[in-house]
């Protein structure tokens, strides 16, 4: 009786537990068909909408790049290439810029692409919605049309990153048929581009995928692969499992862990890249409105006391350099020996003591205010707790939400210190300058700190508009020597990139920023 | 007469949906407050890393009504939502109804299944253990429920992920569906078994262990009561009483504990979206936290809390039909 009332209750038991288990069957996702097609990549969220026109956001043009197109495209070594211009003249004197579009360029949609495309897009939707291009818009005179197949772009005076900011993350060619008299922000086509790009787009499920497919009408060589997959994935850790299990081909640095970046490295499946492209500081904002910061001696004693060395071998795995000026070393003519903060300011705790008595001020604390969604700034700003607590100052750490962040550092300017990552986009003038000159306060991603001073202010507006690199070599050593001394902000080290893909793919990074120019990937034969 | 008692299980839903019409307001209202009174502007996560132009950064306020008194845009949601409109998503750009109920859909999935198998085994093995008490079956079920409740998901979620993807290769290891290949028809539904199985797995032990416990201690109790000594003493053989008076019994606690797992669904599901990349309500709530895109967050907790007071509900007409001390008139 016991007997014949156990055996059902324990096959019940028996086949509930395994039942998922067989019902999984199949082999993974990753057995490569013989013929790939296709590349998935990874976002680790959904980008805000599909307009490049409207914002700076990384995702945004990291799904967009490759379905709209530019005037110009840089190269590996950060020189222009042509994209939808297939030439172009510089005036004497580099104020005229004359731009020989390329004939027979059609828009998805079948419409062709004039220069009238390049002067609404610059005029009515760069100007007005683009971070990065509203600076450079201010220094336009006139933008002409004297033909469909010519753009001739007339500048106040001359501006050094001219040419290079004419790409698709800073200058992204919009259709004007689609956008003319239109509110961009709410535009179906912001949602579903519509472009001249390699690439066209299919879909977008929200939360899952983006899927582009090979734009056949493409005015350049056609794509390799027939479709890019963007898959959305929001946990780190699962990101670089897929890249393992060959669910994804390609993860971004920007995406990329560095806690999973051992694991990639050991894998036979997997490259790892590294390097530095589009350079980037990680640095401190200093508050120069506080007691004792406003002090410059402090300010040195804090460069002092921090281990900037530790912070990026334990916080960044290695992946940092150091030895750098007040805006990096990446780009030559910015660096010099002379004031290498890593051997101006090296770690000395006793130094930076006699610096804090010699400013007068005895025992302290400070508020650092940083982003909590960034492992990697929690654990720097640890080693920094640790390193200043040995010269006397407390450090109390206030890990905020990114939009809580911004509003504590730039809008309430409520902070002591702050840990920040700004891109140089390229060239120092489009993204270094704004973290030392004179701002007024309120505005998100310029300097917080306070600090102004009209000499470099003046050096800087100076070397945006020299174009002969010697000369403007001159005025960037004046205003870092300058930098050097003033500390107004930390810097703590220059980022070194790393991505990472399957080891098959091949004709990926051809371009300065990773994200365009996918078409020329492919898979190894 | 059964009539009657339909009709009176009827009038008690209908008040019972009438008393959560205060109840929903208030949910509105206190969610709308809290949510906009949180530090955070939503026009910092539209613009990107640079700095924008102030005009762009007035008309998007103007655009989301950001510029309006918080009296003004609570009175206008609130209108609006009697409109039957949730409005518009800051981040995603489409209704906040569509957004949500397309992923409160797949969160369910998920979550409808993950329960369903949760609790069958854990039905089982709670009466298996509340049967065979104090035997190496039970001290197994009790240790399992223990070490299950124990395990936090995003851990028991690698673990799988790693075991059946990374190591075996059997199971995809996120997503709801394969990228590559596009099924349709069966094979696509047999694609998203596939995708379902880790986070099912990964979801149900904690509910295997919760409903194993309860199961099994209020079955033990139901055993050791008077009417069943009582039946005991007549006779009937143990597994008729098993059956047909101890399971009856412990119902109660049981479906309670089914309503429970299903109130927290959205909460419980956050963590396994995210490891496992499922595009749910639960990881869409915690993005748009991040993003403060007050709109969706708004109609994700009112949704939510409509599911919340609708389980409750029929939790409650449940227990009168399988308890019949539990009347309704």
């Amino acid at each position: 009786m016991y007997i014949s009332a156990k055996k059902p209750l324990l096959l019940l038991i028996i086949t509930a537990l395994i039942a998922p288990t067989v019902f999984g069957g199949g082999g993974r996702e990753a057995a490569p068909a013989p013929a790939r097609n296709d590349m998935v990549i990874v976002l680790g969220a959904d980008p805000e909408h599909l307009n490049p026109g409207i914002t700076t956001g990384y995702p945004v043009a990291a799904a967009t790049a490759n379905v709209y197109s530019a005037l110009v495209w840089r190269d590996a070594e950060g020189t222009p290439q042509p994209d939808l211009a297939r030439s172009w003249e510089v005036s004497e004197g580099d104020t005229v810029f004359t731009f020989h579009l390329r004939d027979n360029v059609q828009w998805h949609d079948g419409q062709p692409f004039t220069s009238a495309d390049v002067k609404f897009t610059m005029e009515e939707i760069l100007a007005n919605y683009h971070g990065r291009f509203e600076g450079i818009f201010n220094r336009i005179a006139s933008i002409d049309t004297p033909n469909d197949n010519t753009v001739v772009i007339r500048l106040e005076e001359p501006y050094a990153p001219f040419l290079i900011s004419l790409t698709v993350f800073d200058a992204p060619i919009l259709p004007q048929h689609i956008f003319a008299g239109q509110d961009p922000l709410n535009h179906a086509a912001t949602t579903a581009p519509v472009g001249t790009g390699p690439y066209r787009f299919v879909r977008w499920d929200r939360g899952s995928q983006i899927v582009l497919e090979r734009n056949e009408t493409y005015f350049g060589d056609l794509a390799h692969l027939e479709r890019i997959i963007f898959r959305i994935i929001p946990d780190e850790g699962s990101r670089t499992v897929a890249l393992q299990t060959g669910e994804v081909d390609y993860i971004w640095g920007f995406y990329l862990p560095s806690a999973g970046l051992q694991e990639l490295r050991a894998d036979p499946n997997v490259e790892v890249w590294q390097g530095v492209r589009i350079p980037a500081l990680h640095f401190m904002f200093i508050n120069t409105g506080n007691e004792p910061l406003n002090n410059p001696l402090v300010r040195q004693a804090l460069m002092h006391a921090l281990d900037r060395d530790l912070i990026v071998e334990l916080a960044q795995e290695g992946l940092g350099n150091t030895a750098i000026g007040p805006m990096g070393a990446a780009f030559p003519y910015l660096f010099d020996s002379s004031f290498d903060l890593s051997r101006r300011y090296p770690h000395d705790p006793a130094r930076a003591r006699a610096l804090l008595q010699e400013a007068g001020v005895g025992e302290f604390s400070l508020d650092i205010v940083y982003d909590s969604g960034r492992p990697a700034f929690a654990d720097a700003v640890d080693i920094m707790r640790d390193n200043l607590s040995n010269v006397g100052i407390t450090l109390n750490l206030q890990p905020q939400e990114r939009s809580v962040m911004i509003e504590s550092v730039y809008q309430q300017r409520n902070f002591d210190l702050s840990m920040q990552s700004f891109t140089s986009g390229g060239d120092p003038s489009i993204g270094y300058h704004r973290i030392y000159i004179t701002q007024p306060f309120g505005r998100p991603f310029v300097s917080a700190t306070g600090y102004s001073n009209s000499r470099v202010d003046d050096l800087l507006a100076q070397a945006a508009i020299t174009v002969d690199l010697d000369a403007r070599r001159a005025l960037y050593l004046e205003a870092n020597a300058i930098l050097a001394a003033d500390v107004p902000l930390i810097p703590l080290f220059e980022e070194m990139s790393v991505e990472a893909n399957n080891q098959a793919l091949r004709g990926l990074r051809e371009s300065l920023d990773v994200r365009d120019r996918l078409h020329r990937a492919h898979w190894e034969r | 007469m059964a009539s009657h008692a339909s009709g009176s299980l009827g009038r008690y839903a209908f008040s019972r949906i009438v008393q959560a019409v205060p109840l929903l307001f208030g949910v509105i209202i206190v969610n709308f407050l809290l949510i906009n009174v949180a530090p955070g502007d939503p026009v910092t996560a539209l613009i990107g890393d640079f700095p924008a132009p102030e005009e762009y950064i007035q008309t998007i306020r103007q655009q989301y009504g950001l510029d309006q008194g918080i009296g003004t845009r609570l009175i206008r949601y609130v209108a609006q939502v009697l409109r039957g409109d949730l409005g518009f998503s800051f981040h995603y750009r489409v209704p906040v109804l569509e957004l949500v109920t397309e992923r409160l859909g797949r969160t369910l999935l998920l979550m409808v299944i993950t329960i369903v198998y949760a609790t069958a085994i854990g039905l089982v093995l709670g009466i298996a253990a509340a049967r065979w008490k104090d035997s190496l079956l039970d001290k197994l079920a009790v240790g399992f429920a223990t070490v299950g409740y124990s395990i936090p998901v995003f851990w028991s979620g690698q673990i799988l992920i790693l075991l059946f993807a990374v190591r075996l290769g059997w199971l995809p290891s996120s997503g709801m569906q394969s990228t590559r290949i596009t099924y349709e028809g069966l094979a696509r539904i047999g694609d998203m078994a596939r995708h379902m199985i880790l986070p099912i797995l990964a979801l149900s032990l904690r509910y295997i262990a919760l409903t194993t416990r309860l199961t099994r201690s209020s079955l033990i109790e139901t055993l050791n009561s008077d009417f069943v000594i009582a039946a005991r003493a007549r006779g009937i053989k143990p597994t008729r009483i098993l059956w047909n008076h101890g399971l009856r019994a412990a119902a109660t606690p049981i479906i309670t504990i089914i309503g429970y797992h299903f109130t927290f669904i959205v909460a419980g599901s956050a963590l396994v979206e995210t490891v496992f990349a499922w595009p749910g309500v639960g990881r869409l709530m915690f993005e748009s936290i991040g993003a403060r895109d007050y709109p969706t967050l708004l109609g994700i907790l009112l949704i939510v809390s409509l599911a919340v007071i609708l389980v409750n509900l029929i939790t409650d007409i449940l227990y009168a039909l399988f308890d019949p001390r539990i009347t309704y008139d």
